[in-house]
Parts: C-alpha cells; sequence; structure tokens
C-alpha cells in the first residue's frame, strides 16, 4: 500500500515522530548519563508534530491538491527501534543514527513530492528534515 | 491506516436553533443519510413557515440590543467563535466527511477556509469604518456611516455544509444584523454543530438562528417583510428564481448560481503539476463544487503533445482510490446521493448518444472497503467533446471531464465566453504572456492561473459572472461588509 493523501502523510509523520520519542525515552532511562541530550530529542520531537500538522491544517490548497501529488511506500521508512538488553551505547546509537536516517529520508521525498502543489507543509517537512540533519550530527558526537 | 472515529454515533434528531434556544419542529422528518455506508446518521425536520416567523420575530427582538453592542465588543464574541472552531477542528471536520461523503482532506481544507471568514470578520472594528471629508462646502462637513439593515437570510447548499454559510454569517453578525440560517436538508448537521459553538461562545439569544427545512421555508424567507436581504449559493434556476424573488419584494441579494468551468491547457505548461491539479479540480469533492473544472480544452495543434497529455490525465485518474471519505487513504468520496449519482449518469449516457469518446468510465467503480456502491461514480473522462453537446454546456455536477481541442488561445477564449456561466476559467502555462492575454479577455468571475479551484479566500469576494451569479455585491471580506450595511450620509452644518 502506498501514501497518496495528505491526511496519510501527516499520519505518518505524527507516528514517525512518536515513535522515535519512545525509543529516545527508552534511551534515556537505560544511559542516564547522556539523558538531557536523548529527552531533549523528545521535546523536540513533539515540536515537529506541531510545525507539520499547524501547517497542514493552515492552508486549505495543500490539504486538497495534496491528496493528489504524493506516491509514497510507508514500508520504506518503518522505523525499527527496538533496544535489546544486551545493547551498549554507542550500539544504541548508531541505531539512533539509523532511525534518524530513515525519518530524513521520509521528510525529504514527501517535500519533494508534494512541492510543485503544495506550499507550507513541503517547506515545514524540509525544516524537519534539516533538524534531523543536526541531530545526527549531535547523536555522532555523543558516540564519540 | 485505519478509519478514522466516526463522531456522530447513532440517529442524532436534529433541531432548530431560535432565540437561544434549541426546538424540537412540528414539521416533516426526513432521514439524513450518510453517502458512503448509507447509514440513517440523523433525522431532520422540514420547518414549517410559521416556526421560520418565529426565528425572524426572535431576530428582530435581539436587533437593536445587538447593533447597538460596540463593533469592538461584537468582534470579541467572534474571536471567542474562533477559539471555539480551533478546538472543534477535527470534530466538524469529519462531521462534514459523515454527512456529505468528502475526503477528510477536503473536509479539513473546508473547516479551515470557514474559520478564515470568522477571523476576516473579527476585524470589524477597522472594516466598518466610513470616511468623512471636511469642507465640502465652506462650514460644512460630510460624513460617511456604515450601519446594519436589520434581519438577513443565510440559505447553504449541500456541497460545503459547513464553510459556505461562514461567507455571509459572521460577517452580517459583526456588523450588528441578527440572522436565520437554513442548512441544506440534506446536511444539516455542520450547521447544528456551528449552532452549538455560537451558542457556546456566548451570542446573546436571537442573533444568530438556524431553522431547518426546504421550499417553505426559503419562500417565507423570499415573503417575510422582516427580511432585509439575503445570501444564496446552489443552482442557477433556484439562484433566479430567488434575485427575482428579492427584486419583487425589494430585498438585498447575493444569489451564487450553477457553473461549467473551462480548465485551458496550453503546450507550454508544465505537465506534472498541472495534472494533479487538474486531479483535484475535475474529481475532487466528487466534482460536487461550483469551482470544479468541467470543460478540459487542450490547446495546439500538437497530436504527440495531445495524445501524450491525455493519455497522462487518463492513467492518473485511473489510479484515483475511491471510498468512505473517513479512510485516510481515499481520494474521492460517493456523491451526495443516489438521485445525483443517477444524474450524472444521465449525462455520461448522453455523452456517448452525442458521440463523445469514453476514455474512462466511472460507472465501472472499485471501492476501498466494504461498502455499497450506491453513491459512488469514479473519475469518468470524455474526449472529442464540442461545447454544443449537453456534456459540453450544461452544469454535471459530477466527477465527469470533457475534453475539447482548440487551435490556439484565442479560441480557447472564445470557448470559454461562450459558455452562459462565467464562475472559475483557468489556464495552464509557462508564458506570462498567455496568462495576462487569458486572465484579461475572460468572461469570468473568478480566473486562475496554474490553479485548478480558483477559491477566493476569506479576504476577497467570492465572485461570479453571468448565469453564475446575480447580484452586485459578492460573499466574503469587504464587499460582504457593504452588503451587510447602509451607507448613511451626514452633512453637517452648525450656526
Amino acid at each position: 500500500m502506498r501514501f497518496n493523501t495528505t491526511s496519510e502523510v501527516i499520519s505518518f509523520s505524527r507516528r514517525l515522530e512518536d515513535e522515535s520519542a519512545v525509543f529516545y525515552q527508552t534511551l534515556s532511562r537505560r544511559f542516564p548519563q547522556e539523558g538531557s541530550d536523548l529527552s531533549s530529542f523528545v521535546k523536540e520531537n513533539k515540536k515537529n508534530i506541531t510545525q507539520v500538522e499547524r501547517s497542514y491544517h493552515g492552508v486549505i490548497t495543500d490539504a486538497i491538491e495534496g491528496c493528489f501529488a504524493f506516491d509514497l511506500d510507508p514500508e520504506e521508512y518503518e522505523l525499527e527501534p527496538e533496544l535489546l538488553e544486551y545493547t551498549n551505547f554507542p550500539e544504541a546509537i548508531d541505531c539512533a543514527i539509523k532511525i534518524e536516517h530513515k525519518i530524513k529520508s521520509f521528510y525529504e521525498s514527501a517535500a519533494e513530492q508534494s512541492k510543485s502543489l503544495m506550499a507550507d507543509v513541503p517547506r515545514a517537512f524540509l525544516m524537519v528534515a534539516k533538524k534531523r540533519n543536526e541531530r545526527i550530527s549531535r547523536l555522532k558526537m555523543l558516540k564519540s | 491506516m485505519a478509519i478514522l472515529e466516526e463522531p456522530i454515533k447513532g440517529v442524532k434528531l436534529v433541531k432548530n436553533y431560535v432565540n437561544g434556544e434549541w426546538v424540537e419542529s412540528k414539521g416533516e422528518i426526513y432521514d439524513v443519510v450518510n453517502p458512503a455506508n448509507c447509514e440513517v446518521i440523523a433525522k431532520v425536520p422540514v420547518s414549517t413557515a410559521e416556526e421560520f416567523d418565529d426565528a425572524v420575530q426572535a431576530a428582530k427582538e435581539a436587533y437593536w440590543d445587538w447593533r447597538s453592542t460596540p463593533p469592538v465588543s461584537r468582534a470579541r464574541y467572534l474571536f471567542r467563535l474562533k477559539e471555539l472552531l480551533e478546538e472543534n477542528f477535527e470534530e466538524l471536520s469529519r462531521i462534514q466527511t459523515q454527512e456529505h461523503g468528502k475526503t477528510i482532506d477536503e473536509s479539513r481544507g473546508e473547516t479551515r477556509r470557514g474559520i478564515e471568514n470568522v477571523e476576516v470578520a473579527c476585524g470589524i472594528p477597522t472594516l466598518m469604518m466610513g470616511y468623512n471629508l471636511e469642507d465640502i462646502a465652506t462650514g460644512i462637513d460630510c460624513k460617511l456611516i456604515r450601519q446594519p439593515l436589520g434581519v438577513f437570510g443565510i440559505i447553504g447548499p449541500y456541497n460545503f455544509p459547513f464553510m459556505i454559510p461562514l461567507w455571509s454569517a459572521p460577517y452580517a453578525v459583526a456588523t450588528g444584523n441578527c440572522v436565520v440560517v437554513k442548512p441544506s436538508s440534506e446536511v444539516p448537521l455542520s450547521q447544528m454543530r456551528l449552532a452549538e459553538l455560537v451558542e457556546e461562545a456566548g451570542f446573546p439569544p436571537g442573533v444568530w438562528n438556524v431553522v431547518n427545512g426546504g421550499k417553505a421555508v426559503v419562500s417565507s424567507m423570499l415573503d417575510h417583510p422582516d427580511i432585509a436581504g439575503l445570501t444564496f449559493v446552489g443552482s442557477t434556476p433556484v439562484a433566479k428564481i430567488i434575485y427575482e424573488g428579492c427584486g419583487k419584494t425589494q430585498k438585498r441579494v447575493i444569489a451564487q448560481g450553477g457553473a461549467k468551468n473551462f480548465l485551458v491547457v496550453m503546450p507550454d505548461c508544465n505537465v506534472q503539476p498541472t495534472i494533479a491539479s487538474l486531479m483535484t479540480s475535475f474529481f475532487g469533492n466528487t466534482g460536487q463544487r461550483c469551482l470544479a473544472g468541467a470543460n478540459l480544452v487542450i490547446v495546439g495543434e500538437d497530436e504527440e503533445f495531445y495524445k501524450d497529455f491525455v493519455q497522462k490525465v487518463v492513467d492518473t485518474a485511473s489510479k484515483i482510490v475511491l471510498g468512505y471519505g473517513l479512510d485516510e487513504a481515499v481520494q474521492v468520496g460517493p456523491l451526495r446521493d443516489k438521485g445525483k449519482k443517477d444524474n450524472v449518469i444521465s449525462y455520461i449516457e448522453s455523452g456517448i448518444q452525442e458521440g463523445a469518446k469514453l476514455l474512462l468510465d466511472g460507472r465501472m467503480v472499485k471501492i476501498r472497503g466494504n461498502y455499497p456502491d450506491t453513491c459512488f461514480l469514479g473519475p469518468t473522462i470524455f474526449e472529442n467533446v464540442s461545447p454544443s453537446m449537453k456534456i459540453g454546456n450544461e452544469e454535471i455536477f459530477g466527477p465527469v471531464m470533457s475534453i475539447m481541442r482548440a487551435k490556439n488561445l484565442n479560441q480557447a477564449i472564445e470557448m470559454c465566453n461562450a459558455s452562459t456561466f462565467g464562475n472559475g476559467h483557468a489556464i495552464f502555462t509557462t508564458s506570462g504572456k498567455s496568462a495576462r492575454e487569458f486572465r484579461y479577455k475572460v468572461t469570468s468571475g473568478n480566473v486562475g492561473v496554474n490553479i485548478g479551484i480558483v477559491a477566493p479566500m476569506a479576504f476577497f469576494p467570492f465572485s461570479g459572472m453571468k448565469d453564475s451569479f446575480y447580484g452586485v455585491l459578492h460573499t466574503q471580506g469587504q464587499e460582504a461588509v457593504r452588503f451587510f450595511t447602509e451607507s448613511k450620509v451626514l452633512i453637517e452644518r452648525w450656526f
């Protein structure tokens, strides 16, 4: 099944943000020494949802024309946020980086597919993708 | 993806909202049916002329207190209403999908557009200002004041159950008038929920009334001596009756009728976004929009471009997902009811009889989910259509695209202008010269350049020409403020 409508894409972006927030919550409990950095990602995820949904609800053209703009395969962006009992910190951060790359790729593809027709929503997607890129750098620093 | 939760559970009894009270009507009761699953979701009354009169009397009684409430205070009621609409955004949207059939994306868009009118009306202290000039003659000053007129009637259509009454009502009450809204009896639930929020916002009793019904209410509205004017959106034949009726009883009127919109595609257009825009325009809201594309005019004699473009349109349209609008994967919902579907089918049959070539037949419908096909009709595309064919010149109000050809832009503009309607023609091109030529010459109240649905936002008037609009001023924005007020001119000299 592929995503064609804006509503599907927005709901899926919420799911990705929620799932990765749960992942970071678990991570911050397992590795309390890096807890504050990891908890800040949870807050940022909530802000991302607000930013994307506000854009979606704010612009009529985006909502209706977007229904014919998308062609996304959600399976490409499914996250695997499971942390095993024996996963150590560097391995957990590798897992986080993998998740972030997937989410970034989702936002970039969604922005690309809708950019000709829509205005604010693809802009919001790109802003979140940019934040994701910054987060990848922060995660790499945590690992080192 | 799951199907979103339905906000209407069981069968709701629709009541009138009169003088701040919820009143059961004595009129006949009809079913309101969800067109996607054919379930009865409400019972709506056909109110009597007497019940309508009760609402007018309540509005009349509320009028003087309300019109002397300072505009800045009236605006605060609207600010509160705007907050409540935002808080209930998702529920309002889902109600529209449940009662009308449109997709959730379309409903959310409709909700936003409705709220935007409330937002604009919140600016009434500025919007309603008059003007003045000192010394029109030595020692004599002149000023213009805008004053409300009394009680207005607002008649809503079935295709946008939430938004369209909001093209008028916020401006009417912001300027100090009182209103009686008559929603379409096919889709009364959105206006009922809106009235609940009006009540919650604390509007004084009698300022905003809702009376459900049909012809009896409309006739009473036309004839009632205490109705100062009315706004109507619906079909052209009824718009004509309303316009003539208001002329006879000296009422102000905005009567918005039907359409047959031409979307002109130039060979230099940006193909990919043009096609996506065409899909929304022709098939979105299942074609039940007065701004929906109806005729697609492809310009030029480049056979290769024509064939390639048409093939892409057909391929894209054939992949559109039909189903229940609360299923997020659905791109097009059902028509409002079976009668409307049968009407569209009769046009498809006439197109075949008149010799148009059927490229995509929406009667062969595949529905996502286990829903009856009662009201569903898929995207339908004809080519070799001429403007003289029934499908080429009458409003179908369904998901039917009629493809025509024009040798050049001038011929395309002539085809647009030969239509008796003039609502929302559009051109798709990358040439500024062609775009200017089109917008300059085309007789259409709303004109699009690379826009498939030429819907003006709340701070612009919703225009229309020829058989698409009868009246002078339009709904929305500054023009609505002028419609709902009279200009009083004061000339002043002190001895």
